[in-house]
């Protein structure tokens, strides 16, 4: 795709970030193909494309850690010869990365100043002078974080502050931004556009990339659509709507889907005063056979802790957990797996994959004892039933036998989905079961939980996303602070009452 | 549906290509053409029948040491497991016990010790190098301290013959390890407990939340570790004629590099037994073909150490950057 086909323009001052003809080939595929983009000075622009569209490519050649194979970078019309990250950061080009990459132990003013910190002497390090800048570049920002806290005792947001604060100390004029949001609550998130549009008055380039179409439509001027690695379309935004983009991501328009209900009448499980510390305080609730239960509420008001204690990851200070009339009494995964109760974790990297293993190895690891009945695993009948399962939600391609980390994140959650069915588990506990997957393979996903609840399988959602709780959920527990504050039937769902009992009451108020 | 059904026998599992222990084969033969051309007398059937019965003892230790690896551990005191059950075992055949009690006594105190290092690991929360460096000064004082540094002499002759024998043409050590090589492979390939040792080693908290059992498995791992540096031992026993507490110094370091040579990672999760079988033979050769091209023993040293980081280097590069 040439320059050519990008929209006219007036030819003023030549755009801050200037991207032509970038291809990147990876053994077996074209990673980015001709991508074009263009980003003027004082714009935040959005770069959208489903998970694999070839956007985190783009990045890393940006940054300067993976080297092109053809096609020019030029900032403020200057062509870039991208050696290493040092000379992309040289350039004026910061990356702010979704998973950061500081040193936690530091200061965040040695964080700042990491592999260039300033010296007294040539040899000893000028901390005064490393804070005072440090202070100086954050004030903007977010003064109360102090330059001398430890990196590990701030929050995710405001980890987040000190990278950008670090690109302006780096005289950054293009910052990218990879999933900034990703685990920001929504006043962290006002905060952030906030700083992002301060940014761009200074002139500074953003980059913005996110799957959360609400807030690109809010923060962002234009956007750049890639998908299989090349350029689709610029657009401004304001000029468009969130369907057509989507569309172009996808390449094919997405229906919305109505919800569907399987609720029946037996309980299955039932929770009763459980708790943990003060993470998870006396929660108590019952679901039933085919039931979707939503759990919502803010980072940190103890959702995955409360999903973790059911599937018995985490161990419980208090409280009973009951499944089809009989209390689990020993504690652990293996005793809920046991009794039906199978975890879908959100980091699935971290919780949920053993990455070098074989898709099948994967799903086959709860169930590893129905398959060697006598101490030989039978590993043609265990491979056919992954094969078929895999097959049953749709495993994209279904090459069975390679490592589960090369496959995308929506092809691993199939294959967790694969694993808890092969072990025969009735109660599944998701939780975001659809971050960092791809708008196309989230509707896939929606299509599996549903037909979970309709084969009379339970299930219980914790989701971050207002829109998915609404689509799938029976009925919504709203968590506060380690409570559940709320019980939300289908009929009085919407998200401005799950938002109302989702912010926490000043202590004054309450 | 999404159901259970039992489903007919499928296709055969695609035949795993094992790349990696071609390329360590391909070290091997490299290694061995080598010491064809510079040393007279090493490409004859007596010489190499030596290569492997000198291999034996590290390749055993290193077959239990490459499934602790696999499960993410390490185990430092295979050596000093190796003298207290050598000590017990010799004690025991010199107090007039039958041979074949007083070795499944000495590889049951092997076991035993595998049994106290997972333990440790798992219900005291510390990390396995510490713990084995900890066990590795504890069993080698309980060895010295049995004996009162002294070696255990007169372990009856039967013994030693049977041990000592061929069997088929084959030393009986050289058997034996195929044998136990045979069956950690299979274990490890075709067992749920192999299956969960390469999950504990890939990704714990994961294999956690899948229902593996971490604990029974670590323990498991180091239990095997034991038991086979228990049963090197009972090899040399039956070579020397004698069991000294101090037998087995640095017998670690040499397993550990039999099994990084045979492509196990030391981060856990992957490890092959035929790779380290023969990253066992590979530090046997390089032994014996330096010894008879007469190189001194300092140099044998060097050229050991330059072999690990020369095969490691290859490894690195064979599989790209990550």
């Amino acid at each position: 795709m040439s320059l050519a086909m990008l929209p006219a323009e007036a030819p003023a001052a030549p755009p801050r970030l200037l991207v032509q003809g970038l291809t990147r080939r990876f053994p077996g595929v074209t990673a980015l193909g001709e991508m074009s983009l263009r980003v003027r000075p004082g714009e935040v622009h959005a770069l959208l494309g489903e998970n694999g569209a070839g956007k985190s490519t783009l990045m890393r050649i940006l940054s300067g850690v993976l080297k092109p194979d053809e096609g020019t970078i030029a900032v403020d019309g200057e062509v870039l010869s991208f050696r290493s990250p040092l000379a992309a950061r040289r350039a004026g080009i910061a990356m702010i990365h979704q998973e950061l990459q500081q040193v936690p132990e530091l200061t965040v003013a040695q964080n700042m100043f990491l592999g260039r910190s300033l010296r007294r002497g040539g040899l000893l390090v000028d901390r005064a002078r490393q804070e005072a800048l440090a202070a100086e570049a954050l004030a903007p920002l977010d003064p109360a974080i102090r330059p001398d806290a430890p990196v590990r005792s701030l929050r995710v947001a405001q980890r987040q502050i000190v990278e950008i604060a670090r690109a302006l100390l780096d005289d950054a004029r293009i910052i990218a931004m990879d999933e900034p949001t990703s685990s920001l609550t929504p006043s962290e998130f006002e905060r952030l556009a906030a700083v992002i549009a301060g940014l761009a008055a200074r002139g500074v380039a953003i980059v913005y990339v996110s799957h959360k179409m609400d807030e690109v439509f809010r923060i962002c001027g234009r956007a750049t659509i890639m998908r299989d690695g090349r350029f689709v379309a610029e657009v401004d935004l304001a000029g468009t709507t969130e369907s057509a983009v989507v569309a172009m991501m996808v390449g094919r328009a997405l229906a919305v889907a109505p919800h569907r209900s399987s609720v029946r009448s037996e309980t299955v499980l039932s929770v009763r005063g459980l708790t943990a510390g003060t993470r998870v305080v006396d929660a108590s609730f019952d679901l039933r056979r085919g039931e979707v239960l939503g759990i919502a509420g803010l980072i940190g008001a103890g959702r995955t802790e409360l999903l973790r204690l059911v599937a018995g990851a985490d161990p419980r200070t208090a409280g009973t957990i009951t499944v089809n009339g009989r209390p689990l009494a020993r504690p652990g995964p293996r005793a809920a797996i046991a009794a039906g109760i199978g975890l879908v974790p959100e980091e699935r990297k971290r919780d949920g994959i053993v990455p070098q293993r074989s898709m099948v190895a994967n799903v086959a690891l709860p169930s590893m004892p129905r398959f060697a009945p006598r101490f030989l695993v039978r590993r043609r009948r265990l491979r056919a039933e992954a094969a078929r399962l895999l097959a049953e939600v749709n495993l994209r391609p279904m090459q069975i036998d390679r490592p589960i980390r090369l496959f995308s994140g929506g092809n691993q959650q199939k294959g967790i989905i694969a694993r808890w069915i092969a072990a025969g588990t009735q109660i599944l506990l998701f939780d975001e079961p659809t971050r960092g997957i791809d708008i196309g393979a989230k509707a896939e996903i929606y299509g599996l939980i549903e037909r979970l609840a309709a084969e009379g399988r339970s299930v219980i959602v914790v989701s971050s996303e207002l829109p998915e709780l609404l689509r799938l959920s029976d009925r919504v527990l709203v968590m506060r602070q380690g409570r559940i504050a709320a019980e939300l039937q289908r009929s009085e769902l919407s998200e401005q009452a799950i938002v109302a009992h989702a912010v926490p009451r000043s202590p004054r108020t309450a | 549906m999404l159901t259970l059904t039992a489903p007919a026998p499928g296709p055969r599992p695609r035949l795993h290509v094992p790349w990696r222990d071609f390329g360590t084969l391909l070290g091997l033969a490299l290694l061995m053409l080598v010491f064809w051309l510079a040393a007279p007398g090493f490409l004859t059937e007596r010489n190499l029948l030596n290569i492997l019965q000198q291999s034996s003892i590290n390749a055993c230790v290193a077959l239990g040491m490459t499934l602790v690896i696999v499960s993410g551990g390490i185990d430092l005191s295979v050596g000093p497991v190796a003298a207290l059950s050598a000590v017990l075992s010799a004690s025991l055949m010199v107090g007039g016990v039958p041979p074949a009690l007083a070795v499944l006594a000495g590889l049951a105190l092997g076991a035993a010790c595998g049994l106290v290092n997972g333990a440790l690991i798992c219900f005291g929360g510390l990390q396995p190098f510490i713990v084995t460096l900890g066990t590795l000064s504890t069993y080698r004082a309980l060895a010295l301290i049995a004996t009162d540094g002294n070696p255990v002499f007169g372990v009856p002759p039967a013994f030693r013959a049977v041990v000592n024998g061929t069997v088929a043409g084959l030393p009986t050590a050289v058997i034996v390890v195929l044998v136990v090589a045979l069956l950690a492979g299979l274990i490890l390939r075709r067992t749920p407990f192999g299956e969960y040792l390469l999950a504990v080693g890939g990704n714990e908290e994961a294999a956690h939340i899948a229902g593996v059992p971490i604990a029974r498995t670590k323990i498991g791992a180091y239990m095997l570790s034991g038991l086979l540096a228990a049963l090197a031992a009972t090899i040399l026993v039956g070579r020397l004629g004698a069991a000294e507490p101090i037998l087995g110094n640095l017998w670690e370091l040499d397993a550990i590099a039999a099994a990084a040579i045979g492509g196990a990672s030391l981060m856990g999760g992957k490890g092959s037994i035929l790779g380290t079988l023969l990253g066992a033979v590979i530090l046997g050769t390089m032994r014996n073909g330096l010894t008879l091209m007469n190189v001194q023993a300092f140099y044998q040293l060097l050229a050991t150490g330059l072999i690990i980081l020369l095969a490691m280097l290859v490894d690195r590069f064979a599989r790209g950057r990550a």
